[in-house]
């Protein structure tokens, strides 16, 4: 009996605590890919069947679980154009135009299979709830419903490292399970600063056949801002934050 | 200058060719690309080919060309140079935008002037404040093919509402304060706009020091804006704005204007000017929603409490084309002159009516062609049914161009607003460089 007991309590002891906990393991997967406030740069890819390449530069800031920024650095064309996100509020700046506009999270303002949401991505932990955690293989997946109907994707079907905690492949659902696109989390890079993490996601869609979609980031640091930088009123100026 | 117009298209080609044969090239991130300079200078590039058909008929095509006859259509050609620049240094930053417009069509020749856009300098200490003075556009509103809140910008182009504007020149603060809570931002935005010979003379009376403010609200994930104007130049004028997202593909918005003593200048029906002041409410109500399939959709109802009723604008169709018979029977243009400094006026500037509806489909990338957005767009004058429709191809698929094709078809009954235009319709395309 005691034999039996020990045996129990030493699976017990041996299961990891998130396996148990969704919630904290995503969270601990958001803080592993980010620091929760943070500067970085990223180039964004739009690659057509016919190999056809379009590219955008992004300076990105974020603070905090629901704040972030984007400034388009490149190309010309582009320059100047910046985005920000307040928990479900989305806005674009285009300087001709001037003012911020709202837009809504399924738009795209770069074409391609990025919409609006992949590119200024919040915490998972911010808008999705874990409804269930499966281990298979070396990896755990977590199934994700969106919080509110204002999120982009009614489900996530997160597929996570086990040892390293962080994603290799994300899908994005509809309410109904229909595939609307998948992320693949590649190249692990060590940023400085305690951060290592993917440096390359690439998105496909079976909406967009044969199209190809790639964020490559680099200068990840963490970085904090005032709550100010994240307003409407400051989006002419966030090159002021390089 | 048709030389330098032909030499802008060449220099576009000879540009457009290497971007036609990066297909094969593959992805880096060079991170030389990110490094920071303490100077920008960057540009557009135009070239824009316009096929006017004309409408002999029409009240606006007898004011134009009463002694200088057309025939069906007229060819022009323009061209647009922008350039800006910028120097920051620690809190201190320097902006400058110049605009020249080449332009070239048979009856008026050529014709190219150059003005500044904005030139402005920028103190900012901290994120929360920002100081500029110079000539600067503000951009107030949330319309986006009208905006009658915007009290110290030039007016759009409803039928191109995404054109650059020139500013005004004017003395401005941003201050910023973020909150927990429902009230996530506020901020305040006061602007000192003086008038005088040579400094915003075209903004109203001269003389005059004119104070204009705007308060923004971000409370409860609505956007809202409360402003003000006074100071003499124009009638005194109170407005607010709002914008909100209902889900993830709709997002609704409006604005309102209360004008105080608004002044124009009204003819009667036998041709009779008068100045007419009363307060004026203009306001606008819209929406953006976008498919599943990516078509986004832009409704907007504008009311200009300003403008002219279809019988006001009847009279003035009636008074031209008095006018303009009188020109042929006695050769006596004086009329026609008098009704061309009212068309200069209100009665010959865009949304001169009192109500309309803009409708806007754009279809992003149908059939999967990436970049390629084509557009159809409805601008209609409630009180006398008259309007125009543009379809529109855009493809921006070579980095840093963009090519655009347009007809605009322009409609209406005799002495209706856009029945009167000079144009019956308008082909256009345009080809833009941005460096």
């Amino acid at each position: 009996m005691l034999k039996i007991i020990v045996v129990v309590l030493s699976l017990l002891v041996a299961l990891p605590v998130y396996a148990l906990d969704g919630t904290a393991l995503l969270k601990k997967i958001d803080r592993n890919l980010n620091p929760e406030s943070f500067e970085s740069y990223r180039k964004l890819v739009n690659i057509e069947p016919d190999g056809k390449k379009k590219e955008y530069t992004l300076f990105t800031v974020k603070k905090g679980m629901d704040k972030l920024a984007s400034l388009f650095l490149a190309p010309a064309s582009e320059k100047g154009r910046s985005t920000l996100r307040l928990g479900d509020n989305m806005w674009f700046y285009i300087p001709n135009v001037g003012k911020p506009i709202r837009i809504t999270s399924l738009q795209s303002v770069v074409g391609g299979v990025f919409n609006n949401s992949d590119i200024l991505q919040l915490d998972y932990a911010a808008e999705y709830n874990v409804e269930k955690v499966e281990e298979k293989e070396g990896e755990y997946l977590l199934y994700l419903k969106a919080k509110t109907k204002t999120v982009a994707y009614d489900r996530l079907k997160i597929r996570a490292d086990k040892g390293k905690l962080l994603p290799t492949k994300v899908e994005c659902l509809t309410e109904a399970n229909m595939l609307i696109k998948t992320l693949y989390f590649k190249d692990h890079k060590d940023f400085g600063g305690g951060i290592v993490r993917p440096a390359v996601i690439e998105t496909d869609s079976p909406l967009y056949k044969g199209y190809k979609s790639v964020l490559i980031y680099a200068k990840v640091k963490q970085r904090t801002f005032k709550d100010e930088v994240f307003t409407l009123t400051f989006m002419p100026n966030l090159e002021s934050l390089r | 200058m048709r030389r330098l117009l032909y030499l802008a298209v060449v220099i576009m080609i000879i540009g457009l060719l290497p971007a036609l044969g990066a297909a094969e090239e593959t992805y880096k991130f060079d991170l030389s690309e990110i490094e920071k300079k303490p100077y920008h200078v960057g540009g557009y590039l135009e070239f824009k080919s316009v096929l006017y058909g004309l409408d002999h008929d029409a009240a606006f095509y007898k004011l134009r060309f009463y002694n200088n006859p057309q025939g069906q259509t007229i060819p022009e050609a323009n061209g647009r140079v922008q350039l800006e620049g910028s120097y920051e240094k620690e809190l201190y930053r320097i902006y400058v935008k110049t605009n020249t417009d080449f332009k070239y069509s048979s009856p008026d020749g050529g014709s190219e002037p150059s003005i500044f856009y904005e030139a402005y300098g920028s103190l900012k200490p901290s994120p929360s404040l920002k100081i500029d003075a110079g000539k600067k556009t503000m951009k107030w509103g949330k319309g986006y093919a009208w905006n009658p809140a915007a009290f110290v910008d030039r007016p759009k182009d409803p039928d191109d509402p995404e054109l650059a504007l020139e500013g005004f020149i004017v003395a401005t603060t941003d201050y910023i304060k973020s909150f927990d809570g429902p009230l996530k931002t506020f901020s305040f935005t006061p602007v000192l706009l003086p008038v005088y010979d040579h400094i915003n003379d075209a903004f109203g009376n001269s003389n005059k020091i004119n104070f204009a403010g705007r308060f923004y609200f971000l409370l409860y994930d609505t956007d809202i804006d409360l402003m003000f104007m006074s100071g003499g130049s124009r009638p005194d004028r109170y407005g607010m704005d709002f914008s909100r997202n209902i889900n993830t593909s709709l997002e609704i918005h409006g604005e309102y204007a209360y004008v105080r003593n608004a002044r124009k200048t009204l003819l009667d029906a036998s041709g009779n000017m008068s100045a007419v002041e009363a307060d004026a409410q203009n306001y606008l109500a819209g929406i953006r929603h976008l498919t599943a399939f990516d078509l986004t959709t832009i409704v907007e109802y504008y009311h200009n409490g300003a403008g002219f009723s279809s019988d006001e604008l009847e009279n003035y169709f009636a008074f031209v084309n008095r006018a303009y018979n009188l020109y042929q029977s006695t050769g006596n243009a004086a009329a026609l002159s008098n009704a061309k400094s009212l068309a200069d006026g209100a009665y010959g500037r865009f949304s001169a009516g009192r109500d309309y509806l803009y409708v806007r489909f754009s279809q992003k990338e149908p059939f999967d062609i990436l970049y390629f957005t084509p557009a159809l767009t409805w601008i209609m004058n409630l009180d006398d049914r008259s309007y125009s429709l543009t379809p529109e191809l855009l493809y921006t698929g070579f980095t840093n161009w963009e090519l655009r094709f347009r007809t605009a078809f322009i409609a209406g009954g005799r002495s209706t607003e856009f029945g009167e235009k000079q144009n019956d319709y308008r082909m256009e395309l345009r080809i833009g460089y941005y460096f």
